[in-house]
């Protein structure tokens, strides 16, 4: 009986190839869809699970109050690990972490390491990483020694034993033993590096103060559950520990986090960026909503072909099949095509993988694919699928009365027609809403991208440079502007585009607790030319106002502060007020202000801009150079030829200025193509829910559009009569979806100070097209019946 | 074999009643083979649904064997008629996406009947109605009266006691329907009662008794026999 079904199944596939292969198109697509998102969740949700002792550890957060303001965040100073060890019996081992980046040479090979992490010798301890070389025991004894990952390892040493050589770390060249080879990180770990130091070499202070909180701390308690315990105990035991620092309502405490809650739980950073439980519900659910819109279209399809299906439903249950055996043998059909779809949809999950690991920034092997919980995953699926799409057609089939349809009188009562409606109506509600989510989020990308900043963010190189280059800075300048492509050379703290330090200011009039809050920058004089910001009062730093920090004396420095109008609105001044007028940088900075200039962006357009200081000290962490936008590549190359003469102990690397700008929206730039994904599959769905819905209805007024024809009606007014019900159902989902996609989007807005409004004629772009692509999935079936001939669709009647 | 008593049954649309049976009584005997005959619309088809069971019957009494089928539930009727009920329909009602073979082979499949036992038998009623050589051929590969000769031998191949034609010969030519009213003779010599639906009167004659239905109710008998 089964062979019976699956040979009838796969006949019917055959016979009907576009059909069948459109239901299984549908249907891999979800499952594709489904798949990579559950891989993607299982990763997510298998953070440091590898850790054996991950029930064990916390992560100790700071939360502080300095007059009134809480702040809280994954930092600790050093001396929270050795005292809380010593004093609280729940602690079993503690690690202090610092991840930094570090230039690391060994013989000829030079680069600038971006995870280089140092850690307590208890790191090995705590942790899972596994040694393949060196002692484990000893391996962060002792100051200056580091710990390769295997593909550091091979990067700088190939195939030969690392163990026991020098490398040099550092702008000051620190000799550094390798000390052993560890297994890479695994892609599920919080902590991620390729080189650990031992602590010691920081050359920090071990425990003075709990300020000067700089450094991540792990702690291995005795069970999972001393974390209650321990917790109580520690805002007591900090009052009495700051007992002679902070009076009044100000307080030093630390919170416990459990480890492997951090991924997904903490709103505080890994030594990699976090993912959130509510995206991860989000996905699960888009993933599912998917699938769903895949069901419902295998479902309108298939019962789109019930007419046909009718005279052989008849002819068995003459012949004695019962309804459930009917219902079974749809149901079979059904399976067939689910796992046609699944074995298409593993395939396409395999090609798709790298695009995927882009878009989600994860790095997932195929192999996960196969695991044994995703193949029991695919069988539960697989399952579900065909009961849900096959169950509704399988129903409504074994249900014909044989004696309608075997003497053709049959017709569908169009029971179901509503339901088979509502799915339409709710796959393009789906659809309209994404479309307009993508318009709305393109919209303010290309707002993001075309936006005057205030100042001139073309043709700008990055340089990341250190303090060992101050020595020779006036050099390399001069050296580069030598060069007919190269306009100006500045040094500065941060990039423009985003510039974060965090100080306090203040009128010199001021007392010390009425500072304001500000971000300001190191630049040098050459900063507004390079740039390009407008100054609307006083003027630029000039050569001799660098030279008026260059001294080794506090005393003798003399500041001297360019502020935006926001800084000198804040202190009360208008701009040409505030030219020459004292102020405070921080507690120890006396200065007078030399110019303002006007607001530009220096931060994402999430936030308003803000009071910005431009201060001159001797010091920076990037130099940034202005081409002239000619002949940029023999430019690049002379930037690099000079660099590595005046700059041997650091790697020449550059990044434009424009892609890190970019950057600051990645996540913005991905929700984006994710939406358009997602709109494309959803649309893609859609269209075959529609055009499987259009061919039922048609079919069913087969007898109807040949009266017609035959009483003189055209293939136009035909199509326009087929097409009106359809498009009907798609103004109708537009119109419940519009409203929801106001609200959405401009909630999505909210996020952005600077940001474009969602306007009416995005609704009516994303109205055209989808009933575009409505009138044209329809028109295929409509075209094919207005031009058929009336006297064969009479005659079957 | 089958008892009629007072049958009746309405049809209703939505504001039209239509009376296809009225009262109907009605009997067959074991081994009969009655024809059927009336003009469109007198209730002879609705009649040969019921007794195949294919149809409800508003009120009024239905024996099959002596049992009283009209409250039987769909489960239950369609259990009774695979094993006691062959059709034979004027448009044939193949399934055209299975073989001549294995349309044949549809009842016993339904009937539970083992691979082994299936083969034997419906190469053997192939054989009966001469079209073995056809056996691996499609539906829409085959004359009319082919067809309609592996529709009879479907509703053969269960060894059914009674077997009900519906205008077997209504989309044949002469010659071919002669042979199919041949075969539902040789049937029925054999023991199979059949009741024929037909507006021919010539494939009438073949029957033993002619009914004449008019308005839902019986008009007349002839006794042929």
């Amino acid at each position: 009986m089964i062979r019976h079904y699956i040979k009838i199944a796969f006949r019917n596939l055959w016979k009907k190839k576009t059909f069948s292969l459109i239901n299984i198109i549908g249907l891999s697509i979800g499952l594709t869809c489904c798949l990579l998102m559950a891989i993607y969740i299982r990763h997510e949700l298998s953070y440091d699970h590898f850790q054996e002792k991950g029930d064990r550890i916390v992560r100790v957060i700071m939360e502080y109050s300095f007059g009134g303001a809480i702040q809280k965040g994954n930092f600790t100073s050093t001396k929270v690990a050795p005292s809380f060890s010593r004093n609280f019996p729940e602690v079993e081992k503690a690690v202090r972490m610092s991840g930094t980046s570090r230039v690391m040479r060994y013989e000829e090979k030079l680069f600038n390491e971006k995870s280089f992490v140092y850690a307590d010798s208890t790191f090995l301890d705590i942790f899972s990483f596994k040694l393949i070389l060196g002692n484990r025991a000893q391996a962060l004894s002792g100051p200056n020694v580091v710990v390769f990952t295997k593909s550091a390892a091979a990067k700088y040493f190939g195939d030969e034993n690392p163990v026991g050589k020098i490398v040099t770390v550092g702008s000051g060249s620190v000799p550094y033993t390798v000390t052993g080879v560890m297994e890479d990180c695994s892609s599920n770990s919080q902590i991620k590096f390729d080189f650990i130091g031992s602590f010691s070499s920081l050359g920090v202070t071990q425990e003075n103060t709990y300020w000067d909180a700089n450094f991540t701390t792990y702690l291995l308690l005795r069970s999972a559950s001393a974390i209650h315990t321990l917790q109580p105990k520690i805002r007591p035991f900090m009052q009495h520990e700051m007992a002679a620092e902070v009076s009044g309502k100000d307080y030093v405490t630390y919170e416990l986090e459990p480890f492997k809650d951090v991924h997904l739980y903490s709103p505080y950073d890994g030594f990699e960026p976090n993912n959130s439980i509510t995206y991860i519900y989000i996905i699960a659910a888009v993933a599912l909503l998917i699938l769903a819109i895949a069901c419902f279209t295998y479902i309108n399809l298939s019962t789109a072909r019930s007419i046909e299906r009718a005279k052989e439903v008849g002819i068995r249950k003459v012949a004695g099949a019962f309804k459930n055996q009917i219902f079974w043998q749809f149901i079979g059909e059904s399976l067939v095509i689910s796992v046609a779809a699944l074995l298409i949809s593993t395939v396409l999950a395999c090609l798709l993988l790298q695009p995927f690991n882009n878009l989600a920034d994860r790095n997932l092997a195929i192999g996960s694919l196969f695991s044994p919980a995703m193949l029991l995953f695919e069988l539960v699926v697989i399952l579900c699928i065909t009961l849900l799409a096959g169950s509704y057609p399988a129903v409504i089939l074994s249900g014909f009365q044989p004696i309608r349809v075997l003497k053709g009188a049959f017709k569908n009562s169009g029971t179901g027609l509503v339901l088979r409606k509502s799915l339409i109506v709710f796959q393009f509600i789906i659809s309209v809403f994404l479309i307009v989510a993508c318009f709305v989020i393109q919209k303010q990308l290309e707002y993001i991208r075309s936006k005057n900043l205030g100042f001139d963010r073309d043709h700008i190189v990055v340089l990341p440079m250190d303090q060992k280059m101050k020595a020779n800075i006036a050099t390399v300048k001069t050296v580069f502007t030598n060069n007919p492509g190269i306009r100006s050379v500045a040094r500065v703290n941060n990039e423009p585009i985003n510039i974060v330090a965090g100080y306090s200011m203040r009128r010199a009039d001021m007392a010390e607790n009425q500072s304001i809050i500000v971000n300001a920058n190191v630049v040098d004089e050459d900063f507004a030319k390079t740039t390009g910001v407008h100054f609307i009062a006083g003027e630029d730093f000039s050569e001799q106002d660098m030279k008026d920090v260059e001294y080794e004396d506090q005393e003798k420095k003399q500041y001297h502060y360019i502020l935006n109008e926001t800084a000198a609105r804040e202190l009360g001044w208008t701009p040409a007020q505030a030219i020459g007028k004292k102020m405070f940088l921080g507690t120890h900075r006396p200065g007078t202000v030399k110019g303002v200039i006007k607001d530009f962006h220096f931060s994402s357009f999430h936030n308003p801009i803000k009071p910005l200081v431009l201060f001159n000290e001797n010091w920076g962490n990037y130099l940034l150079v202005k081409l002239s936008g000619e002949n940029m590549q023999q430019t690049i190359e002379y930037l690099e030829s000079s660099w590595k003469n005046l700059v041997p102990h650091r790697p020449f690397e550059f990044h434009f200025l424009d892609d890190n700008y970019n950057k600051l929206y990645n996540s913005e730039h991905r929700l984006g193509k994710v939406l358009n994904t997602f709109a494309a599959i959803a649309v893609l769905l859609a269209m075959l829910g529609l055009f499987g819905l259009s061919a039922y209805v048609i079919q069913q007024r087969n007898k109807e559009i040949g009266i017609r024809k035959v009483l003189g009606a055209s293939v136009a007014n035909v199509v326009a009569l087929l097409s009106k019900d359809f498009l009907q159902l798609v103004i109708a989902a537009s119109l419940i979806a519009f409203p929801l996609a106001w609200l959405v989007m401009n909630k999505w807005l909210q996020d952005f100070t600077f940001r474009v409004s969602v306007g009416v004629w995005i609704f009516v772009a994303a109205a055209f097209l989808i009933i575009a692509i409505a009138l044209i999935t329809v028109s295929f079936q409509a075209i094919k019946a207005a031009v058929s001939n009336p006297v064969k669709s009479l005659r079957t009647e | 074999m089958i008892r009629i008593k007072e049958l009746e049954k309405v049809y209703r649309t939505e504001d039209v009643e239509t009376v296809a049976l009225n009262k109907l009584t009605f009997e067959v005997k074991e081994g009969e083979f009655v024809a059927v005959m009336g003009p469109s619309g007198c209730g002879k088809s609705t009649l040969l649904n019921i007794v195949g069971l294919l149809d409800d019957p508003d009120s009024g009494s239905f024996l099959f064997n002596d049992i009283e089928v009209v409250d039987f539930n769909e489960r239950k009727r369609a259990d009774l008629r695979k094993r006691n009920i062959g059709f034979v329909f004027q448009s044939f009602n193949l399934i055209d996406e299975l073989t001549v073979f294995e349309n044949v082979e549809l009842p016993l499949i339904y009937l539970g009947v083992k691979t082994d036992e299936r083969k034997k038998r419906v190469e053997a009623v192939l054989d009966k109605m001469q079209i073995m050589h056809r056996r691996n051929h499609y539906p829409q590969q085959l004359s009319g009266g082919q067809q309609q000769r592996v529709a009879v031998a479907r509703a053969v191949v269960n060894n059914p006691r009674l077997i009900l034609a519906d205008e077997p010969t209504g989309n044949l030519d002469s010659s071919n329907g002669n042979e199919v009213m041949q075969l539902l003779t040789d049937l029925n010599e054999q023991g199979t009662t059949i009741i024929m639906v037909t507006h021919s009167e010539h494939d009438a004659r073949y029957s033993h008794r002619i009914i004449r239905m008019l308005d839902g109710q019986t008009v007349t008998e002839n006794i042929l026999v």
